[in-house]
């Protein structure tokens, strides 16, 4: 079934995604944005963010909240379907989803990542009852445990300084010795009291009976094993992009390559945030690259 | 129709889960488990889990916000009802 065209069809509801409709809206483009789980994806998980201007400290879920009313006071359209399929008709692309057809003129791609899992035994068995990738949702089930954060980027070094206001213990375990998470942040961590490094180190296997109770940890440079007991295990170890129901070209992570006018391999899509292949996935760069990319956009309708 | 929810008030998952019982007029009882230790004990031996959200529509068990078993769930209650 099919119904209206639109000329600007945008997947994901995420800051880029966001700012993509509000400036769509404001260049009066026939809009629909979908976004299959929840308006503001994965910015709703950080605990505080400090880098964002006008903000000196928001929550995640605050900031994804404001960006949400803002596109809502424009009445941008937004429906819950998840996309399955685009297929490229040139001029006009019909989009496949888990409810109707959609056909646009042009698309943009903004569906962000997901959390790289760590692929180790008792992962899988002890999600939800130990394992997590996302301290503001499940770290206050651990007060007064112990924990352990796995990873050394941006993510991990905040919900680790997250975790350790509200458990008695935790390990960070990295499997460098060195944290490439922004330094403001790294030193406030070295300054807590309650968190214990294992670096060089990486885990091998979750282990538990119903809920996890430790950890087997390997350190690479020595190659010697030891068991950590800890009641959590959270995980933030990179990101997987959200676009495999897109045929476009991609970089060898997967993430979507594209021009300077964010335009991927195929003529009339583009991408933006964190799904596309660059160095560096903030929401001041998806929130930029969702304001450029409508420019192209209107553009490319143009000729 | 018996509908609880367990929940911690920095889980956006939670939020969302709420807005949906909410655009349903489903009424539901909240358990904040990261204050209520007696319910977070409860939740593990109900759920297994130890991650919210965690919702119970009558019998039924929903693990984290998903919309379309949320969906069914509210449907299925809704005709029982």
């Amino acid at each position: 079934m099919e119904r209206q065209t639109y000329d600007l069809v945008i997947i994901g509801g995420g800051p880029a995604g966001l700012t993509s409709g509000i400036y769509a809206q404001r260049a009066g483009l026939k809009t629909l944005l979908l976004e299959k789980e929840i308006p503001g994806g994965q910015v709703n998980e950080a605990p505080s963010i400090e880098n964002y201007p006008g903000f000196i400290e928001i929550s995640g879920m605050e900031l994804a909240n404001k960006m949400k009313e803002h596109a809502a006071s424009l009445d941008l359209p937004i429906e819950n379907e998840a996309v399955q399929e685009i297929i490229d008709n040139g001029s006009l692309k019909l989009i496949r989803t888990t409810g109707e057809d959609i056909s646009s003129k042009a698309i943009i791609i903004a569906t962000g990542a997901k959390p790289r899992r760590l692929r180790i035994k008792g992962e899988e068995e002890f999600l939800g009852r130990g394992v997590s990738y996302c301290a503001t949702c499940d770290g206050p089930l651990f007060r007064g445990k112990v924990v352990a954060a796995v990873g050394g980027g941006d993510r991990a070094i905040k919900e680790a300084l997250y975790l350790s206001n509200i458990v008695r213990k935790v390990y960070i375990i990295h499997r460098r010795a060195e944290f490439r998470a922004e330094k403001v942040n790294v030193e406030r961590l070295s300054k807590r009291e309650n968190v214990e490094y294992v670096l060089d180190s990486v885990v091998e296997e979750i282990k538990g009976e119903g809920l996890v109770n430790s950890l087997v940890v390997k350190n690479v440079k020595e190659g010697t094993i030891s068991e950590l007991p800890v009641n959590g295990a959270f995980v933030f170890v990179g990101i997987i992009p959200r676009n495999d129901f897109v045929d476009a070209e991609k970089d060898s992570h997967g993430f979507l390559v594209t021009g300077a006018d964010l335009e991927t391999s195929i003529k009339g899509i583009f991408a933006v945030g964190d799904c596309r292949s660059k160095n560096l996935r903030q929401v001041a760069t998806a929130v930029g690259e969702g304001a450029q990319a409508v420019a192209s956009v209107e553009e490319y309708l143009h000729n | 129709m018996k509908t609880e929810i367990y929940t911690t008030t920095t889980c956006p998952y939670c939020a969302m889960t709420k807005e949906l019982l909410d655009k349903e007029n489903i009424s539901y009882i909240e358990h904040d488990v990261s204050v209520d230790e007696e319910a977070r004990h409860k939740m593990v031996q109900k759920s297994g889990q130890l991650g919210v959200p965690v919702t119970m529509i009558n019998s039924e068990l929903i693990i984290g916000f998903d919309r379309k078993s949320l969906k069914e769930a509210v449907e299925k209650a809704k005709k029982a009802a």
